[in-house]
């Protein structure tokens, strides 16, 4: 009974700033139009749901992160194949790679502009440009991770390279890829978002910034509530998915976060 | 030297790539509008440099980032410590820190400028809230991964609480600690340039995107250039750091 009270001091405290919250809007303690109370934040998040406004901007924003998830992901695991698998390929690619890898993503929105206008391409690349990074890193360490002795035993039944990268290499390192996949989604719906703020009239990004000229913080707030679950609802779908795909991996007694 | 060669491939192939690309747009076939020759880049770029034009943008830029990723880094790790060593202050803060942790920082700019304005002030409290969970996270494991017989070892030896906190865990998470700041660094760049882009005005972020929409391209990819060399160069200089900081340890870090 008292450790179980004990482990609610963590959410008495949540609950405790939330009333803080509360209170100090209902009575004035923080006299500005930018803090509503808590609880017209929740009303606002519940109206703009139930109008639909919100779940169709929500509804966009998921696709381009998903077309950019799969167009990025894709790119990175068969270039980590190419890097890991043949020598010469990551000599000749990995200096550009290295030079473009550290250029901060919001920069490289302007230029995609001029090239890609600004809608649903656009925001797609680059999205899949901050996917691609974390998933090449992740797809090469884990081929360098595959036990010798799985593709030795290939070699000696004949296999030909590019089988023994398909069913060989690619499922005995796919715990490294989905790490590396779970890092690249958080990363995603971010970036999606980015984008958006900064060009273009589409999705939540830009009805954040709408917002925020507006004035209106009990929608910015609801939006902001809004993303904070649905990347949780991401990571924890992701997560199970994850357990599904890999579970000899956990029977292994290994640990997630390869 | 044989280091040298072996990245010789990759180099050619990135020169050939320029060269194709000063081609390509010479010869028509890539709109001049949207993509300068890189010679007409590189003398853009040189104008920057000799007129020490640059140094004032490039400080607004370099400012913003160090003050949010000390100030981020300090309460991440001053809290992990906490967390990690007093399982009251863990039970305490968890929730709180789940709850809060999975909110898009970017996400937050929007609301910050309502409360901060524009100016520094915003800037930096977005730079240092991304800095400030990675660093927490990776310290929290970092402590609670500290050996226990060593801990027991030092209490038998009669040290108090600050001394080990100092002295033992401190530095045994230390790896795990200049982790977490090596992925908040990247961060904290990302949030320097995207509070610029936002609020309008500053530093490097502000004249990409300043630079775009008054179709000045030269200089919109001169300043690119400019933000890509300090994105390298932070990277490459905290690892150099990261290395030497820890060269005690065994090569298997995490």
């Amino acid at each position: 009974m008292t450790s179980r009270l004990r482990n609610a001091s963590g959410f008495a405290l949540v609950l405790a700033l939330l009333l803080l919250w509360e209170v100090s809007a209902r009575l004035g303690w923080v006299a500005s139009p930018n803090w509503p109370p808590f609880t017209a934040v929740v009303a606002a998040l519940a109206r703009d749901v139930m109008t639909g406004e919100i779940p169709l901007l929500v509804g966009g924003t998921l696709w381009r992160m998903a077309a950019g998830l799969f167009a990025g992901g894709v790119a990175g695991v068969v270039l980590g194949l190419a890097f890991a698998l043949l020598p010469f390929v990551a000599r000749l690619f990995a200096p550009i790679v290295e030079l473009l890898r550290p250029i901060p993503v919001p920069a490289v929105i302007p230029p995609l502009v001029l090239f890609l206008g600004l809608d649903d391409t656009m925001k797609v690349t680059v999205v899949a440009l901050t996917v691609f990074f974390p998933v090449l890193t992740n797809t090469v360490q884990g081929v360098r991770a595959v036990e010798a002795d799985a593709l030795a035993m290939g070699r000696t039944f004949g296999i030909g390279a590019l089988r023994r990268a398909l069913f060989i290499v690619l499922p005995a390192s796919l715990p490294y890829i989905l790490a590396g996949f779970r890092i690249a989604l958080a990363l995603a719906l971010v970036v999606a978002v980015v984008a958006e703020m900064i060009a273009g009239e589409q999705g939540v990004g830009h009805y954040l910034v709408m917002m925020q000229f507006a004035g209106r913080a009990e929608e910015i707030y609801a939006t902001v509530l809004l993303l904070g679950m649905l990347g949780y609802a991401l990571n924890r779908g992701f997560l199970l998915a994850e357990r599904r795909m890999i579970h000899w991996w956990f029977a292994l007694g290994r640990q997630s976060d390869a | 030297m044989r280091s040298a060669l072996r990245w010789l491939p990759g180099i050619a192939l990135l020169v050939l790539l320029v060269a194709g690309l000063e081609w390509a747009v010479n010869a028509g076939m890539i709109r001049r509008a949207l993509m300068p020759p890189p010679s007409a880049i590189g003398d853009a770029l040189w104008d920057l440099l000799a007129s020490g034009d640059f140094v004032e943008p490039l400080f607004a830029t370099l400012r913003l980032v160090f003050a949010g990723f000390a100030i981020g880094s300090a309460l991440g790790i001053a809290a992990g410590v906490a967390m990690g060593w007093w399982p009251a202050a863990y039970r305490l803060l968890e929730p709180l820190v789940e709850l809060l942790r999975p909110i898009p920082k970017a996400a937050l700019v929007p609301a910050l400028m309502l409360f901060l304005g524009i100016g520094e002030a915003m800037k930096i409290t977005s730079v240092a809230l991304a800095v400030f969970f990675p660093v927490l996270i990776n310290t929290l494991q970092g402590v609670r991964g500290v050996d226990r017989v060593i801990l027991d070892g030092a209490r038998t030896h009669g040290w108090g609480t600050a001394h080990v906190l100092r002295h033992l865990v401190l530095p045994a998470a230390l790896p795990f600690i200049l982790a977490g700041m090596r992925v908040a660094l990247g961060l904290a760049l990302v949030l320097a340039v995207l509070s610029e882009m936002l609020s309008g005005q500053g530093g490097l972020g502000f004249l990409i995107l300043d630079m775009q929409r008054s179709f000045q391209v030269r200089l919109m990819y001169a300043w690119l250039v400019i933000l890509a060399v300090v994105g390298l160069a932070l990277n490459t200089l905290f690892l150099i750091a990261e290395r030497r900081a820890l060269h005690w340890q065994p090569a298997n870090r995490p």
